[in-house]
């Protein structure tokens, strides 16, 4: 029931049930025009940490919509340089905060937040924040604590949306639908970043439940509101992978490969030619794949351990470098999926062993 | 960019966040009424409009209802309303858009963004475009003087806005025609998100109003951790809410009496009820013009003025494009016209704007080329 309700809603934008919001591309060219007129003051002795703070949200929001690496180093860059130069300030701890958990730093996040609660930050911004910290090191249950109650108190968009994308990641696809048709029902804006976001994490929900069928449609209604919405597109090549469309998936991997500082897009591209028998191509892809994972590991190893084991397990065919990155992971992070990685890294190998021999590179 | 920032709602789209409403007789031809909605603060040299939005001007006549110290205007229910609607982008990095303005009787002007010379209609002629911002202040020594109690204003200044952009749309039109008999009107600006419903998102009438005047919840004994702006800005200027008024008068008395005493003196005395003398006036939150006076480079809220002192206006009242409203405000707040003019040290913006249309000035370059 409830999911014949969302698919309806997100598919007929034009109908009076559909919010009417600004279209993609003005969205993306007005966060772009917001960051450049924020940019040229975000150097140390402006005054404003409010407008600082919201620079380093807008380049990790432009990050999380372009996959682009650069946006969100940019954002932790700019983020380090407001506490250095607002020590007294809560904004400035809560937006490293959460540039810190971005790259997985969920350590150094948490004591930011601490740092902030003690600056006086109102508690309730301060446990959004730690919500999002303790979902993203698989502590689901004191995420939960404080989503279910803040959805409680404050029914809105972006109190439902946060218990989305919590139930999304525990797979709890019934109460996900759900909560995601109630939380597009309390949308008030007018920008389409949000309701794509929030496309894309059921989309992902479905993917890795499976059900590619329903993947497809959410990751398509995601890029209905935003084309130029990259994780959604790669998300969507590798479904469209699964469901045996390897033409399909190679056209939306190829551009994102192409110009992309993320190496998911040359690996995945890598992988899907490897099976389809397109072995030089595919190995042109691996390699770059593979010299960017390198860089990327070396500078954010917390970040990239999850993303670069899998690359490492499948195209990158080295299951030791693979089981060496799920173990740094799962330490930093105890999910499922977490674990299930490794589980799979542990199996590579000892396949590798038993075969006396490392798979070679496709 | 008087109204940036104006509640929490307003950051989440910037295209729809409203920073300025000016209003002014037409310098060389007073037959035509000027008036100017800015978006969009600090924009980026590819900001554009939204095409979820209507951008709305709504004029109602206006009249002196009550001198004295309880001065009041009487404002019509009837109206006469502008919408400006704006197409996605052709194509490519072109900041370029059709927009659209909607006129009494059905018409459409249609128009090219950043054209100087705008589109033209029965008695209207509509500009919209990135240009240069014309407001000028120095936020740090605001929000200095409301955490020291102190006035910090220094005797020059730093422009928080200086060299930055705004969207602005800009409407000239033959009030007579249009409007009916005035000669005063009482004028603001909304966004709305369009759709068989429209919702507004802001609305604003006169300058700083929900910053200078409302943002601090410090001095507010009644609602100390309430954020009214995002409620304020949904309220329809010309019907306030009886449920609400109350939280957002206090939150008026609370802070116009602690810009009252930054001089050390009481020029604004509260009457028997706490009432802040201006705070009527002021929650009657739109610009009102007289346009049977001629254009003047100084004229916001002298109407407001001579009605609490109990004499003629002098002035068209509205606001010029070139006024350094925030030294009105401030001296209006802090000595009520008792002292000098209080000056914030902010004189000037980068470029001032012009007396020939679309008035203001062009777009800044970004500060990277910016020599």
């Amino acid at each position: 029931m409830t999911a014949t309700l969302h698919r309806k809603r997100a598919t007929n934008r034009s109908g009076t049930n559909a919010a009417v919001v600004t279209h993609g591309t003005v969205a993306l060219r007005n966060l772009e025009a917001q960051i450049e007129g924020l940019e040229p003051n975000s150097t140390p002795g402006f005054p404003r940490v409010a407008e600082r703070a919201r620079l380093v949200d807008l380049l990790a929001l432009r990050g999380s919509i372009l996959g682009s690496i650069a946006d969100y180093e940019r954002a932790l860059e700019l983020a380090h340089l407001l506490v250095r130069y607002a020590t007294t300030e809560a904004a400035a701890f809560l937006a490293r905060a959460r540039t810190r958990a971005v790259f997985h730093r969920f350590g150094d996040a948490l004591d930011d937040l601490d740092v902030a609660e003690r600056l006086a930050a109102d508690t309730e911004s301060v446990d959004r924040e730690r919500a999002a910290v303790f979902q993203g090191l698989g502590r689901y249950e004191e995420a939960s604590a404080i989503r279910e109650e803040e959805a409680r108190r404050r029914p809105s968009f972006e109190s439902f949306g946060a218990l989305t994308t919590l139930c999304a990641e525990r797979g709890d696809t019934e109460r996900a639908e759900w909560l995601h048709a109630e939380s597009v029902r309390r949308y008030r804006g007018i920008s389409p970043l949000p309701l794509a976001t929030l496309d894309f994490q059921l989309g992902v929900m479905w993917m890795r439940q499976g059900d590619f069928d329903r993947a497809r449609d959410q990751l398509t209604a995601a890029r209905r509101y935003v084309a130029a919405y990259v994780p959604a597109q790669g998300h969507l090549a590798e479904v469209e992978a699964e469901l045996g469309d390897a033409e399909s998936a190679v056209a939306l991997l190829y551009p994102l490969a192409t110009t992309s500082d993320d190496p998911d897009y040359a690996g995945q591209l890598a992988r899907i030619l490897a099976d389809a028998g397109r072995t030089e191509e595919s190995r042109y892809w691996r390699q770059h794949a593979a010299e960017r994972y390198d860089e990327l590991i070396a500078l954010h190893p917390e970040a990239f351990a999850d993303h670069a084991a899998d690359f490492w397990l499948g195209a990158g065919a080295e299951p030791e470098k693979a089981l060496r990155l799920a173990r740094m992971n799962f330490a930093i992070r105890k999910t499922p999926r977490a674990r299930a990685l490794l589980s799979r890294a542990v199996a590579a190998c000892a396949a590798a062993s038993a075969s006396g021999s490392r798979k070679e590179p496709a | 960019m008087s109204d940036h920032f104006s509640g929490p709602r307003a950051l989440a789209d910037p295209a729809a966040d409203l920073v300025d409403l000016f209003a002014f007789p037409a310098p060389n031809n007073p037959q035509r009424l000027v008036v100017v909605m800015d978006v969009f603060g600090k924009a980026g040299p590819g900001a554009v409009f939204s095409d979820a939005v209507i951008y709305r001007f709504r004029f109602r006549r206006a009249r002196i209802a009550v001198t004295g110290p309880g001065a009041a205007f009487g404002v019509d229910p009837d109206e006469v309303g502008f919408d400006i609607t704006f197409d996605v982008p052709s194509g490519g990095d072109t900041a370029l858009q059709r927009g659209h303005c909607r006129i009494p009787g059905g018409e459409t002007v249609s128009f090219s963004t950043n054209d100087e010379r705008g589109g033209t209609g029965r008695g209207v002629r509509v500009f919209a475009g990135q240009r240069s911002e014309p407001f000028f202040l120095d936020v740090h020594t605001i929000l200095e003087s409301t955490e020291t109690r102190k006035l910090a204003f220094k005797k020059v200044g730093s422009d928080t806005l200086y060299g930055t952009n705004v969207l602005s749309i800009v409407l000239e039109l033959e009030w007579a025609e249009l409007l009916g008999s005035g000669p005063i009107f009482a004028i603001v600006c909304e966004t709305l998100r369009a759709g068989p419903r429209p919702v507004r998102i802001e609305r604003l009438g006169r300058p700083e109003i929900k910053n200078v005047s409302m943002s601090f919840k410090t001095f507010d004994q009644v609602n100390r951790d309430l954020e009214v702006r995002d409620l304020y800005n949904s309220e329809d200027a010309f019907a306030l809410m009886p449920d609400y008024v109350g939280a957002y008068r206090a939150r008026l008395n609370a802070n116009l009496s602690f810009w009252d005493s930054l001089d050390g003196k009481v020029d604004w005395p509260l009457d028997e009820r706490g009432n802040h003398p201006l705070t009527r006036l002021l929650l009657a939150d739109f610009l009102v013009i007289d346009l049977s006076k001629p254009f003047q480079d100084t004229s916001y809220f002298e109407i407001e003025r001579a009605m609490l002192a109990g004499r003629p206006h002098a002035s068209p009242g509205g606001r010029w494009l070139n006024e350094d409203v925030m030294d009105s405000i401030f001296t209006l707040y802090i000595n009520g016209g008792n002292g000098p003019r209080i000056n914030d040290g902010i004189d000037a913006p980068i470029a001032w704007s012009s007396k020939v249309f679309p008035y203001l000035a062009p777009p800044n370059p970004p500060k990277g080329q910016a020599s």
